[in-house]
């Protein structure tokens, strides 16, 4: 469902990126590179007391023509972007919601792992399988 | 914004000056050449008045007027050219660049360390006479980032080089100094002619150009006196007469020269004219942007002084200062308000002699007493003559509007009530109606007011400027005039801001207003863009980075690129500077400017602004911007003649595993191949340049000592275990060292010499290469190496072959001690060439090299060299897979190769015996490439004939081995072993006729083993 799957670290450089297709990865390190602009605005439009118990779930950072764009931002200001085929109108904002959480979860797990240094771009099988299952389950 | 050297108080005032007209006689003018310097660039550096003035208001209110600057301009009856001011302009910013190795600045931004080059002075801000003071303020606070010269320059340009509009009169001449010669036979005729001249310019329609202020213009009568040459008395009766014609308020007499030109040599005086009027001629560039600026010591001026004062006496003393005049260059600009104490001390002063404008001096007639005489007379013309006639001109416009303002107020808005919308002051409707609205007659009443408004502002009297600008607003607006409703917004938020106690707050929304009317109904860029210079540096001076930065992206547009460019990156520095930086925008705004400045012709700037980008970017892992990146700064620097910078820039996009598409790759490449080769070209003698492509695998090189065996050939057998095509095996190499172990120790008596190290014949990443190993002369060395190609388009390699160095050494001489380095020489070793060599897009492929030693010696391998190219690139285009067409080996040359080389740099083990090698991380060495060639030596070729491959329990079969030795050395004592002497035997006899080299051979352990028999 999703077609494009980033970890951006809080110094905005890419943990991860994986996307479906390989050939135009790079169109995809494009429209993640300028969704950052978008959190870092949603980010800091809100207060500063806010900032501690928002929701971590931003929504909707933009659409494009193909592709939605959706964002989410841990408490250490790692940012998860995910992008979404536009035409798949079935996709609503809980389940983009319940799979940022599983992605949220799947990266607590990478980072439990004694041997990730953070900051690291991240190598792991297991993160790996949790962000293809992501983005095979509709397509 | 970056910062820049003035205040913005500073940077208004200074750009909005009164405007005096000079009309010289030819007479005049010839002695003021003297010095080489017009009449008007001889009064330039006195134009700032370092005392206060005061002048009373239309409401007899006393005001204060502070540092005033007034500007001289010989009259020019043509207007300036665009294209002559877009040049002038490009000029300026392309001669302005940032010095590199000087300061850098580093402004840190959030994660990010930015350096920011920063010529840590500019050399020229003419009309900034305090601009130490601000400088050590600048230096010390803490916001004192990065100063951007080029756009200061261009601003100053920009806005001395702004023609003069109808709509408003701050550019406008205020009065005329008509300046005669002494030496005339009749000056007081020429004086009546000039200011004919000067009458026929204002009123006859024949001149639309230099535009006046008020008809009646004040005209200031100066007669110039040349010391050196005229008679005194003669010119103080001219004076005499003049004075009683034209009060002594409007006259006066200048004494200058008072130096003969011919000795002006060996004296020194300060040069205040060349920073000045190497801005207006360009072509002493270089000199202009050698440095920073120069600030002379405290100890230089001194000297100065007394070389003056006692100049006959200290000739020897001053012949120092000669080769320098510039040195001192802007001493009298100082002096003006300073009294030498606070000068900074800098040694780049010295520096500055070759800063020394080619051409000739300035002011060579001139003394130090002639430089106070100028200073002296524009003091008293603006004291005597500028602000009494301004002050006089105010009062007249004010009386004239509150006349009008009684009548208009009262009758003339009943009027338009009733005949609203025909209200149209006092003119025919139609033609003057144009784009921009309504077009006024120069002396139309609606235009006294504004007048009345710059000539306030001009005096710095703000507060009835804005009320005057105010007014003459809603005059404009209600009349539809867009173009002067504009200008006076502009002109009102101005001096709203430059009120002093600020009593009202800077009104963002008119300049908004002023730009948007300047440029979308107006269409004129010029004035837009002036408001916008203007407003972002307030905008700027008041922490609104985000609105300084949206107003100047707002501006940049098509039609201009040097323009757009410098917007641009002032956006981006304002960005940079904000509370919160905003590094990413900046860099993306550095990115588009360095785009557009490359469309503008400005390289070095351009690639400037890239690199500052690059900064944001480098190893961040947004490989896309960082390809893009590279791949301009290498355009960039290819273009600039920065080779090796575009080398690197091209390096970094090939060797970060790209992600780019195969064309795209295969672009990046011959870009690069192309560069290389140019680089190359320059410098054919020098030493082969490394290259990045393809990758080497550099541990699992191997290197494989002796012949190739010969193959099997029917019933015959090879035996031997090793060979190139063979993979390590790690349990069978351990049991032939055992044996070899075994063998050695039956030969020395049963035990094994401490120097014994097992045959080696193929050294991998797996077998021991702590040691030199051993070749022997006449047998080849072969070095595989493994190649990576790691792009998406194949690599041809040509004409591949090792490199190496040979220390021929003869182990059988006992002195040996000197050892000859020679890098080549084919007759010591002999080199295999591989003609061509394919890699296919991310294949990696196996190179095997050979060398041929002929003398004994130490021989290290240092690496492979190769011609790198490509192949012809349609191919991949069309979507084909090459290597259908190249598998046939037929390759179409791209004709684009460079040659170069690539060392093999093998990494050894990982120590980890003493404890202190655990605790660090240390790596042993690694010999594999550092082979000793020994003298000859036997060779052993051994074979099996009828080898059974298969027995049966308790079977017994015969089987034939051949020995050969292949080497001219003569082989003795050869043993051979087995770890199963029981299970073979030999048969005496027959075989000893083929050979006569074996005078022994041991029985005991005298049995085969192979593969198969385990």
């Amino acid at each position: 469902m999703a077609v494009c799957i980033a970890v951006i670290a809080k110094e905005n450089y890419p943990l991860y990126i994986q996307s479906i297709t390989t050939e135009n990865e790079l169109k995809f390190h494009y429209t993640v590179h300028t969704s950052l602009d978008v959190v870092d605005e949603k980010i800091s439009a809100m207060g500063k007391a806010l900032v501690d118990q928002r929701e971590l779930y931003l929504g909707l950072l933009y659409p494009t023509e193909d592709y939605k764009v959706y964002g989410y931002v841990t408490n250490s200001k790692v940012k998860f972007v995910m992008v979404a085929d536009s035409s798949n109108t079935a996709l609503r904002d809980n389940e983009i919601h319940s799979m940022f959480q599983k992605l949220h979860n799947s990266y607590i797990d990478v980072m439990c792992n004694p041997f990730y240094n953070p900051g690291d771009c991240i190598h792991s099988r297991a993160f790996d399988n949790m962000v293809t299952s992501m983005m095979m389950q509709v397509c | 914004m970056a910062q820049c050297v003035q205040s913005v108080q500073e940077f208004i005032q200074d750009s909005f000056v009164p405007l005096v007209a000079a009309l010289c006689s030819e007479e005049a003018e010839r002695l003021t050449r003297k010095n080489n310097l017009g009449f008007s660039e001889l009064v330039k550096p006195f134009c700032r008045l370092t005392s206060e003035v005061h002048m009373r208001d239309p409401n007899n209110q006393l005001h204060v007027i502070k540092n005033l600057k007034i500007a001289v301009n010989n009259i020019i009856t043509h207007s300036p050219q665009p294209g002559g001011i877009r040049k002038l302009l490009n000029d300026v910013v392309s001669v302005s660049q940032p010095t590199e190795g000087l300061v850098t600045n580093v402004i840190t931004a959030g994660d990010y360390d930015l350096n920011i080059s920063d010529r840590s002075v500019k050399a020229s801000v003419p009309w900034y006479n305090n601009w130490k003071d601000t400088l050590m303020e600048l230096n010390t606070s803490t916001f004192y980032s990065a100063t951007t010269p080029w756009f200061e320059s261009y601003r100053e340009s920009f806005l001395q080089s702004m023609p003069a509009s109808d709509h408003e009169f701050l550019n406008h001449y205020v009065a005329c100094m008509l300046v005669v010669s002494s030496g005339e036979p009749e000056p007081v005729e020429q004086f009546l002619k000039l200011s004919q001249e000067q009458h026929r310019i204002q009123h006859s329609s024949e001149y639309a150009y230099p535009k006046w202020f008020i008809p009646n213009t004040l005209k200031y009568y100066v007669l110039l006196h040349d010391v050196s040459a005229g008679e005194e008395q003669r010119a103080d009766s001219v004076y005499e007469e003049m004075k009683q014609r034209y009060g002594t308020q409007g006259c006066y007499l200048l004494k200058i020269n008072s130096r003969g030109s011919n000795r002006g040599a060996d004296e020194q005086i300060p040069d205040p004219w060349s920073q000045y009027l190497q801005k207006n001629s360009i072509q002493t560039q270089e000199s202009y942007d050698d440095g920073p600026y120069t600030v002379i010591s405290n100890k230089n001026a001194d000297h100065l002084i007394s070389d003056d004062l006692d100049n006959d006496i200290q000739d020897g003393l001053s012949n120092n200062f000669k080769a320098h005049p510039l040195q001192l260059d802007h001493l009298s600009d100082t002096s003006s308000s300073f009294d030498g104490t606070d000068y900074i001390k800098t040694t780049s002063s010295l520096h500055e002699s070759k800063k020394t404008s080619s051409g000739t001096p300035h002011g060579a007639c001139l003394t130090l007493t002639d430089h106070d005489r100028i200073r002296q007379f524009i003091q008293e013309f603006t004291f005597r003559g500028l602000l009494p006639h301004i002050e006089k001109t105010i009062r007249q416009l004010n009386d004239q509007l509150i006349s009008r303002k009684g009548l208009s107020r009262s009758l003339f808005s009943a009027t338009k009530k009733w005949f609203s919308g025909s209200k149209v002051p006092e003119k025919s409707i139609n033609e003057l109606k144009n784009t921009s609205g309504l077009l006024y007659p120069p002396e139309a009443p609606e235009l006294q007011i504004r007048k009345m408004a710059d000539l306030c502002f001009l005096v710095q009297h703000y507060e009835l400027a804005y009320s005057c600008y105010h007014t003459a607003k809603k005059d404009f607006l209600n009349d539809q005039a867009m173009l002067y409703a504009a200008g006076a917004l502009e002109m009102a938020a101005v001096s709203a801001f430059l009120q002093p106690g600020a009593p009202r707050p800077y009104p963002a929304h008119y300049m908004d207003t002023a730009i948007q009317t300047y440029r979308d109904i107006c269409k004129n860029m010029v004035l837009a863009e002036r408001c916008v210079l203007l407003s972002a540096e307030i905008l700027k001076s008041q922490s609104k980075y985000s609105d300084a930065a949206a107003l100047l992206i707002r501006l940049t547009s098509e039609d201009s690129d040097l323009r757009s460019a410098l917007l641009l990156e002032q956006a981006a520095h304002c960005f940079i500077n904000m509370k919160s930086p905003m590094v990413r925008k900046f860099a993306f705004h550095m990115i588009l400017a360095g785009h557009r400045y490359s469309k503008a012709g400005q390289k070095k700037h351009a690639l400037r602004c890239y690199s500052q980008a690059m900064q944001v970017y480098k190893g961040k892992g947004w490989s896309l911007a960082e390809d893009h990146i590279n791949f301009t700064i290498g355009r960039q620097s290819f273009t600039l003649r920065q080779l090796d910078n575009a080398v690197s820039a091209f390096r970094h996009i090939l060797i970060n595993d790209s992600k780019q598409p195969a064309a795209q790759q295969g672009t990046f490449l011959r870009e690069y191949l192309y560069v290389y080769k140019n680089v190359t070209q320059l410098s054919p003698d020098g030493p082969l340049p490394q290259l990045p492509l393809p990758y080497i695998n550099n541990s699992a090189t191997r290197v494989f000592f002796g012949h190739d065996r010969r193959p099997s050939e029917g019933e015959k057998q090879a035996a031997t275990h090793i060979s190139l095509d063979q993979e390590y095996d790690c349990e069978s190499s351990h049991q032939w060292k055992e044996l070899e172990e075994q063998v050695v120790a039956v030969v020395n008596k049963g035990i094994i010499p401490s120097n014994f190290q097992p045959t080696q014949y193929c050294l991998n990443s797996y077998s021991d290469n702590s040691k030199f190993p051993l070749a022997v002369v006449e047998e080849p060395v072969t070095v595989e190496v493994a190649f990576r190609n790691p792009l998406k388009v194949p690599l041809l390699l040509t004409d591949l072959s090792l490199l190496w160095k040979f220390q021929p050494k003869d182990f059988n001489a006992k002195h040996n001690g000197e050892t000859k380095e020679l890098a080549c020489g084919n007759d010591m070793i002999g080199a295999e060439v591989i003609a061509e060599f394919l890699i296919n897009s991310e294949e990696t492929k196996m190179a095997r090299l050979k060398l041929f030693p002929h003398q004994t010696g130490e021989l290290h391998i240092l690496g492979v060299v190769y011609n790198l190219g490509t192949i012809q690139g349609t191919m991949m285009l069309d979507g084909i897979d090459p290597s259908i067409g190249l598998q046939a080996g037929k390759f179409v040359y791209n004709g684009m190769s460079v040659r170069g080389r690539q060392e093999l740099e093998i990494q050894g083990p990982r120590l980890n015996n003493t404890k202190e090698e655990k605790t660090s991380i240390k790596y042993g060495p690694d010999r594999r490439l550092d082979p000793i060639i020994t003298e000859e030596m036997p060779l052993l070729e051994v074979f099996f004939i009828n080898f059974p491959t298969g027995l049966l329990c308790g079977e017994i079969r015969k089987a034939y081995v051949e020995f050969v030795n292949v080497s001219k050395c003569p082989l003795t004592a050869l043993k051979v072993v087995s770890k199963h002497p029981e299970f073979f035997t030999f048969e005496l006899g027959q075989q000893f006729q083929l050979t006569n080299f074996f005078n022994q051979y041991s029985k005991t352990n005298s049995l085969f083993t192979n593969t198969k028999s385990q």
